[in-house]
């Protein structure tokens, strides 16, 4: 009986036994990617889906309309995280800000392979050089920015900005920074870059977001739906540009001689930078609904607009030639928000 | 006529009658009862009913654990303790409408439960109602309704049961259970606790670490192993059942039930930030409180119930300040009240049986998220406060003109706030084709809406008051069949579904930066869902049975695209598997029981365009494969049981959500008291 016993048993064990499969799961396969044409590419941010870490990176050359997406994660085989905000050209070395991974990854910009990583970092949105051993990165929840190596990826202590839950984005007019303060703030602190210590701040709409600096020493700020002119070496407002009817939240961009400023609200605006009033026509007509990001080539000054469609699949980039005639149609990974040309 | 009489009254006693207490002694392979019985209330249902047996095999299991493993279900989770939401035929968490003894317990703010904070041996009995059949319970089961319930002790007299479970990564589970029952009354009390560090390691694909040479160029790299960041759990419930026979046949219950968890949520396996920098806590208490009575007369039942669910829920992300205090990047917290009542009868007339109830449940809700500095650099309140009251009121007749056919018909209406549905509409049939194996022939169709939640409309920012109820159209078919013999029994139910959901919430970027619900897709789903079960008695002591579930589930968004651009029309929705399946094998001889337990999902889009290329868009399909071996131990004054699990037994290295990292082999020893009084 006993022998029938484990007859039995056997026998099922090798039933059951049988319907286990492996997962696909493990390391994943990299690619070399060839170094693209000297002085032409356009890399972007997409940022993915808040906690699916499925940011990635894109990378297009203009001249030849080739479209290669994911070369992050092709070139280095693991992700580039979860929200990936802002990436920065400096001194051959791109620098990609992720957000909620807390990390800022250095890469080639021609070979996308990781040379590098910063880490310590709690919640990091942009990074902005100062000189070569020495970059500002802002945070979205501390009362600090981290000033950072980006030579060796250390941190080399912070500056407080006490009373201000998050710093955004950056432009620098000689030897000061201006930073926005976006989470239900509405001031631009400004930086002495020698001190590291905020000196000055002034006060803007709600939650300002976009911030650009163009060729006449003018710092153009986007908040509350208006568009803010700034003269850098007064601090003060100029002027004040209804940009947005409900308030809504708008992306800046800047030619490339730095004299006309494009804008979205629901279309495609520009205006020159000593404009005194909007236009009453949109540059390019869109079809109202919220775009994602917007950038203009620093060469051609031709417009990219990012498109997020319904934010849970691949978007598009639509671009533009400098008369606003459709020039190409990119399809990038999940929520294309940033911009670098290299 | 007489076949009624007969049945009426089993329908009330299965929710009263004995159930063997404890899982180990007496499990039997056909414990899960199976849609398609025989009565007059469930006609042309399609139900799945799972028993304390089912319920209570594993004391590291919560409720969703049950569900993957038994139902065609499918659980979204990452992990124990981790947030678990039920799929009901490829639709949302929300669309899923769940009771407890009667109850709602869907939050008003979110509209969706979380079944890893429901310890399954804390049920006794849970029916799941499938596409149009979950209207007999309640509005806004798109998908489907599950009935959760306590029932009286199975023992007369006074019992005890105490089970403790120690498992990797520091995980201890201890369940007590201590009832009486006498003629009259009954009374039980359960206590559980769980706890563990939950910091399994893994080894990490979606990182590297680089070597570096001399002159700073990658020499070579690795993949770190880590371990489950910020993982640990503690979850602490008390509940309390009593019921009484009163004069005049009628019976009043009581049942009580506190909760509090407190659980970190893990950090991704992206994330670089060290778990000793920040820290992703949620903390729930929650207390559901419920007194009924019910009487039952010559063919007709009264039941009145009223009860009261209060939760307060607090989400902090809190970074470290470097000297042991933290500071709040996101304090969220919510606080609500809710009020119950519910009156309910049925009646049996010849070969019709009519029933009508009243439910009103009235919310009080309020949602703050304090870490908010105003523009004047104080610190402020954003949040909401709301009350709403919703009524629903339900009839439904259901005629049986021959012993093989039967047909009902139902009618339910629900007011939320100042707004009304439609009428909800429903019918069932079912016609019985063969005596010998009950073969039966089912078909339903309903018409269902939801109401969005509190967090829909009102949430700040974002909160859309003008938001429409969503709204479904469904239809299911199927063949059950089952046949019990000396040697065999055996079981099986096979199912066709359709149904369409328009105006479905979808919450969306806006212009002014935050995110906004709105009424933009319409989703179509359809499929088939199987279950089977047999048991084989070949003697000497020998049980070998089987009990499977598969479906395959096509759920499309059929919404207007956002442009001309957009992919997504015509796919899959996110995260929801095409086919899943589980299959459940249990040998027992004399006192031993082995059992296994493999669970299978298709691949899972995290696009909705289906994104295939590389990691990011798809992940892979899913495999689990888990043992146990028990065995009781007979002594003159105790029963002993010892159960030792091995889950993940092939230590397969996975994600079920992306960036979730899962646990290798794991093992969990138990065992189980049960003193014997008598």
């Amino acid at each position: 009986m006993k022998q029938i016993n484990l007859l039995l048993t056997t026998g099922l064990l090798l039933i059951f036994l049988p319907l286990t499969s492996c997962m696909k799961y493990g390391p994943s396969q990299t690619e070399d990617f060839p170094p693209g044409p000297t002085g032409e590419g356009l890399l972007i941010i997409n940022e993915g889906n808040f906690m699916y870490a499925n940011a990635s990176l894109t990378y297009y050359i203009p001249g030849s309309g080739k479209t290669e997406n994911e070369v992050f994660f092709r070139a280095n085989g693991i992700n580039l995280g979860d929200v990936a905000q802002s990436l920065s050209i400096f001194e051959g070395n791109g620098y990609i800000v992720v957000n909620n991974s807390g990390v800022i990854f250095v890469i080639d910009p021609n070979t996308f392979r990781l040379k590098g990583s910063i880490t310590g970092l709690i919640s990091p949105r942009y990074i902005h050089f100062i000189d070569k051993r020495k970059a500002y990165v802002t945070d979205l929840y501390q009362e600090k920015i981290t000033i950072v190596d980006p030579q060796s990826f250390r941190i080399l202590g912070y500056i407080p900005v006490t009373g201000h839950r998050s710093t955004e984005k950056m432009v620098q007019w000689e030897n000061f920074v201006f930073v926005t303060c976006w989470s239900y703030d509405n001031k631009i602190l400004v930086i002495d870059t020698v001190t590291d210590r905020v000196t000055d701040s002034l006060e803007v709409g709600c939650q300002p977001t976009d911030l650009l600096l163009d060729g006449n020493g003018k710092i153009w700020c986007a908040a509350a739906g208006n568009l803010y002119r700034i003269d850098a070496r007064s601090r003060k407002i100029e002027k004040t540009f209804p940009a947005q009817a409900d308030g809504a939240r708008t992306y800046l961009a800047m030619n490339a001689s730095r004299d006309t400023l494009y804008y979205l609200n629901k279309s495609l605006w520009r205006m020159g930078t000593d404009q005194a009033a909007t236009d009453i026509a949109p540059f390019i007509v869109l079809d109202k609904r919220t775009y994602y990001g917007l950038a203009v080539d620093p060469v051609t000054s031709h417009v990219y607009v990012a498109d997020a469609l319904d934010y849970v699949q691949q978007g598009k980039v639509y671009r533009f030639n400098t008369r606003g005639v459709p020039v190409d149609t990119l399809t990038t990974g999940v929520n294309p928000g940033f911009f670098c040309f290299k | 006529m007489t076949r009624f009489l007969f049945l009426f009254p089993l329908l009330f006693i299965s929710g009263l009658t004995a159930r063997a207490q404890d899982s180990v002694q007496t499990r039997q392979l056909d414990s899960i009862r199976i849609t398609a019985r025989y009565r007059l209330r469930d006609m042309g249902m399609q139900k799945t009913s799972l028993d304390s047996m089912e319920l209570h095999s594993d004391i590291t299991g919560s409720l969703a654990h049950v569900l993957t493993r038994s139902s065609s279900l499918f659980i979204k989770h990452y992990g124990r303790a981790t947030l678990s939401t039920a799929s009901f035929r490829g639709t949302s968490p929300s669309h899923t409408q769940v009771t407890w003894n009667g109850m709602k317990i869907n939050s008003p703010m979110l509209g969706m439960v979380d079944f890893s904070t429901i310890p399954s041996y804390f049920i006794d009995r849970a029916d799941l109602y499938h596409g149009p059949s979950s209207v007999t319970l309640s509005s806004g089961g798109l998908g489907g309704a599950i009935a959760l319930s306590t029932s009286t002790p199975a023992q007369e007299g006074l019992s005890l049961q105490y089970i403790q479970g120690a498992g990797s990564f520091r995980t201890f589970d201890e369940f007590l259970n201590i009832s009486i029952r006498k003629q009259q009354w009954s009374s039980s009390i359960r206590l559980y606790f769980a706890s563990s560090r939950n910091d399994y390691p893994y080894t990490n694909y979606r990182k590297k670490h680089f070597f570096y040479d001399d002159q700073g160029n990658v020499s070579g790299y690795e993949y770190p192993v880590e371990r489950n960041k910020n993982g640990v759990f503690r979850d602490f419930h008390l509940l309390h059942d009593f019921f009484l026979k009163g004069s005049g046949g009628g019976t009043w219950y009581v049942s009580g039930w506190y909760s509090a968890t407190d659980r970190g949520i893990p950090l991704l396996n992206v994330d670089y930030k060290e778990s000793s920098s920040v820290r992703n806590n949620q903390n729930d208490n929650t207390f559901r409180g419920i007194l009924g009575w019910r009487k039952l007369h010559n063919g007709s039942k009264l039941e009145a119930r009223a009860g009261y669910t209060y939760t307060d829920m607090l989400y902090q992300y809190q970074r470290g300040l470097g000297d042991g205090n933290w500071a709040d990047m996101v304090h969220s917290q919510s606080f609500v009240h809710s009020l119950f009542s519910q009156l309910e009868g049925e009646w049996y007339l010849e070969n019709w049986m009519f029933s009508a109830n009243i439910t009103l449940n009235q919310h009080f809700v309020t949602s703050t998220d304090k870490a908010v500095i105003s523009t004047q650099g104080e610190q402020s309140l954003l949040g909401y406060q709301q009350a709403r009251l919703e009524t629903s009121g339900f009839i439904a007749a259901r005629y049986r003109p021959s012993e093989r056919l039967g047909v009902s018909v139902s009618l339910r209406e629900d007011l939320y706030g100042k707004k009304m549905t439609p009428p909800i509409l429903s019918f069932f049939a079912e016609y019985l084709v063969s005596r010998k194996g009950q073969v039966m022939l089912k078909a339903s169709a309903a018409r269902n809406f939801r109401y969005p939640t509190l967090n829909d409309l009102y949430f700040m920012p974002g909160g859309n008051p003008l938001l429409k109820p969503e709204e479904g159209m469904t239809f299911d078919g199927g063949l059950s069949a089952q046949d019990k013999g000396r040697l065999v029994n055996w079981s099986g139910n096979l199912t066709g579904f359709y149904s369409r959901i328009r105006n479905w919430i979808s919450w969306l970027p806006t212009f002014k930066g935050f995110w906004s619900p709105v009424n933009i897709r319409q989703v179509k789903s359809y499929g088939i869902e199987f279950r089977g079960s047999a048991e084989i008695h070949p003697g000497n002591n020998w049980t070998i049975g089987g009990l499977g579930n598969f479906s395959w589930t096509r759920s499309l968004n059929l919404g207007d695209p956002v442009s001309w651009a957009d992919q997504a029309i015509g796919k899959q929705l996110v995260y929801i598997p095409e086919f899943s399946a589980s299959f459940t094998g249990r040998v027992s001889w004399k006192q031993w029981t082995f059992t296994y337990d493999w669970t299978y999902y298709s691949e899972r889009y995290t696009t909705s365009s289906n994104q295939t290329r590389t990691q990011l868009g798809v992940l892979g399909p899913y495999f689990m494969n888990d043992i146990a071996l028990e065995k009781s131990f007979r002594f003159n004054h105790t029963v002993l049981h010892v159960k030792a699990i091995v889950k993940n037994l092939f230590n397969e290295a996975y994600e079920t959500v992306l960036a979730r990292p899962m646990p290798g082999i794991n093992y969990t020893l138990s065992v189980g008291i049960v003193p014997l009084f008598r």
